[in-house]
């Protein structure tokens, strides 16, 4: 037997034109965008872009992180009802969610898990869906992954999200790790970065 | 890998990368939370992949989290692409992750699997390095519980490490560790960096390129960051230094290869061609050794085109 001969079996592409709504929920998919998210959390501040997802980056985000093994919690009603069939995860308060969607022009009305002092990856995964990422107020970020400093301009942003983070955030390695982003684009902020609003 | 056998198929066959996607989604999560938590060792669940616990499995779960169709994969054992561990796990991806190119040129590869060596080339920020780690955790010489060593770490409570590195100086006069050095990331987690030399450990910190160490058998991610500050763990007084290859007469021992004298050495016994203990030098990192001959052939080979023309 060659190589060449064995059966891959996602690889069966959707033939009508690639880019179906579909897509998103494709392996090869998952793989690519789960590569621009590792980059992202790599260097944070950094914006990438989800549209070869032929969806939304929230639901592209979503879809390449979670299955049944985790829950997602989504108090603003972002995610559709098929949505939520397809992406399996159990829903659970945003103070107990592993994921948590939301909508970032309103105020934060919850505090996400922290994870514990043994355990701190229990700490909760923010999705945070703002306006417009790349047009904005800046924000100056500092901290692993960036090499001196970074600035990312972010547009419907409520304020009282970078003041709760930074509490939530004070107890390191407790906190939790916040991905922004737009219609088509993201960029993350874990929680060792630094965030300050650029002045004037 | 024995050539003749062959990987069962049924109906379905396999997935690209040969884990099912969940199984790929929990160790992605995994990762991420990783490089959120820089040097924090985060459990998964630690398949069962068709090669022993402890031949790199931590590390391949890695690699085929990550890899995709366009990718270029440089696997490395000890420095060489050509010893046993890398042959096996290079053929097992090719086998399983169709489409994927290999390539031993360090800065050809976006993906780079490796037990015990960081190559010589520095990397770049298009560029993963995947670490395969036999034992994950740093504190495990001063504390047998793993619930207190995680207690430790949280709290970052690392005082009896340093006592052990101070009772080496009474013994030794100098920290004997030769490879796993303990190495502080971002000022909080101590890591065992896998088996890599001193001599490799200072490429941890500042790193161009993610770096992602996987422990199969303990069930370990752990990770350090680009731009993220790794320091070797020393004293005020005793500073961290790397292998000087010195000979007895205090000259920097090159490689009896290619001649180079600014990579790390593996010490070989040969009674023939050695130098007068039975000793021969060459570069550990195969790839980097390589590049140094085809440059000089090169160079050997300009001028003589140039008489002929």
């Amino acid at each position: 037997m060659k190589l060449t001969e064995i059966n891959v079996a996602h690889m069966t592409t959707d033939k009508a034109n690639g880019m179906t709504d579909s897509t998103v929920w494709q392996a090869q998919t998952q793989q690519r965008l789960f590569r621009l998210l590792l980059d992202a959390f790599a260097y944070p501040g950094r914006l990438f872009d989800a549209t070869g997802s032929g969806t939304t980056a929230r639901l592209a985000i979503l879809a390449t992180l979670l299955d049944a093994e985790v829950d997602l919690a989504d108090p603003h009603k972002l995610v559709a009802r098929e949505d939520w069939l397809r992406l399996m995860a159990a829903a659970a308060a945003p103070e107990q969610a592993r994921f948590i969607v939301a909508d970032a022009a309103r105020t934060p009305d919850f505090t996400p898990a922290p994870g514990s002092l043994e355990s701190p990856e229990f700490g909760a995964t923010l999705v945070l869906e703002v306006r417009q990422l790349g047009a904005g107020k800046p924000l100056l970020l500092t901290g692993p992954g960036i090499a001196s400093q970074t600035r990312l301009a972010v547009q419907g942003l409520h304020p009282a999200w970078i003041e709760q983070r930074a509490e939530w955030v004070s107890a390191y390695p407790l906190g939790a790790d916040i991905i922004l982003c737009d219609a088509r684009s993201f960029a993350a902020l874990p929680r060792t970065t630094q965030i300050v609003w650029e002045e004037g | 890998m024995n050539t003749t056998y062959e990987l069962p198929l049924d109906e379905a066959g396999y997935a690209f990368g040969f884990m099912d996607e969940y199984a790929k989604k929990e160790v992605r999560r995994t990762i991420l939370k990783a490089i959120c938590i820089p040097g924090y060792q985060t459990p998964y669940a630690s398949r069962e992949m068709p090669m022993g616990r402890g031949f790199g499995t931590g590390g391949l779960q890695l690699t085929l989290s990550l890899i995709g169709s366009d990718d270029t994969l440089k696997v490395i054992d000890q420095g060489a692409d050509d010893s046993v561990n890398a042959v096996n796990l290079r053929q097992f991806v090719q086998m399983t992750c169709p489409g994927v190119d290999v390539t031993e040129k360090t800065e050809e590869a976006t993906l780079i699997q490796s037990r015990h060596r960081i190559p010589e080339k520095p990397l770049t920020e298009a560029q993963i390095l995947v670490l395969q780690v036999p034992y994950p955790d740093a504190l495990v010489v001063v504390e047998a519980s793993e619930a207190r060593r995680k207690t430790m770490h949280g709290e970052a409570d690392y005082s009896r490490l340093l006592v052990k590195l101070y009772e080496d100086l009474v013994k030794f006069d100098e920290i004997t560790i030769s490879h796993r050095y303990p190495t502080r990331v971002h000022g909080h987690y101590i890591i065992d960096p896998s088996p890599i030399p001193r001599w490799d450990v200072p490429k941890l910190h500042q790193s161009k390129a993610l770096i992602l160490l996987g422990a199969g058998r303990e069930k370990k991610i752990y990770a350090v960051p680009p731009y993220t500050i790794a320091e070797p763990l020393a004293f005020e007084d005793v500073v961290f230094r790397v292998e000087d290859f010195r000979d007895a007469s205090g000259n920097r021992r090159t490689c009896s290869r290619c001649g180079a004298s600014n990579s790390f050495l593996d010490e070989f016994s040969d009674e023939a061609d050695g130098e007068a203990d039975g000793k021969i030098y060459q570069c550990s990192d195969s790839a980097y050794c390589d590049e140094q001959l085809a440059r000089q052939a090169s160079a050997y080979q300009k001028p003589k085109t140039e008489e002929a023309a």
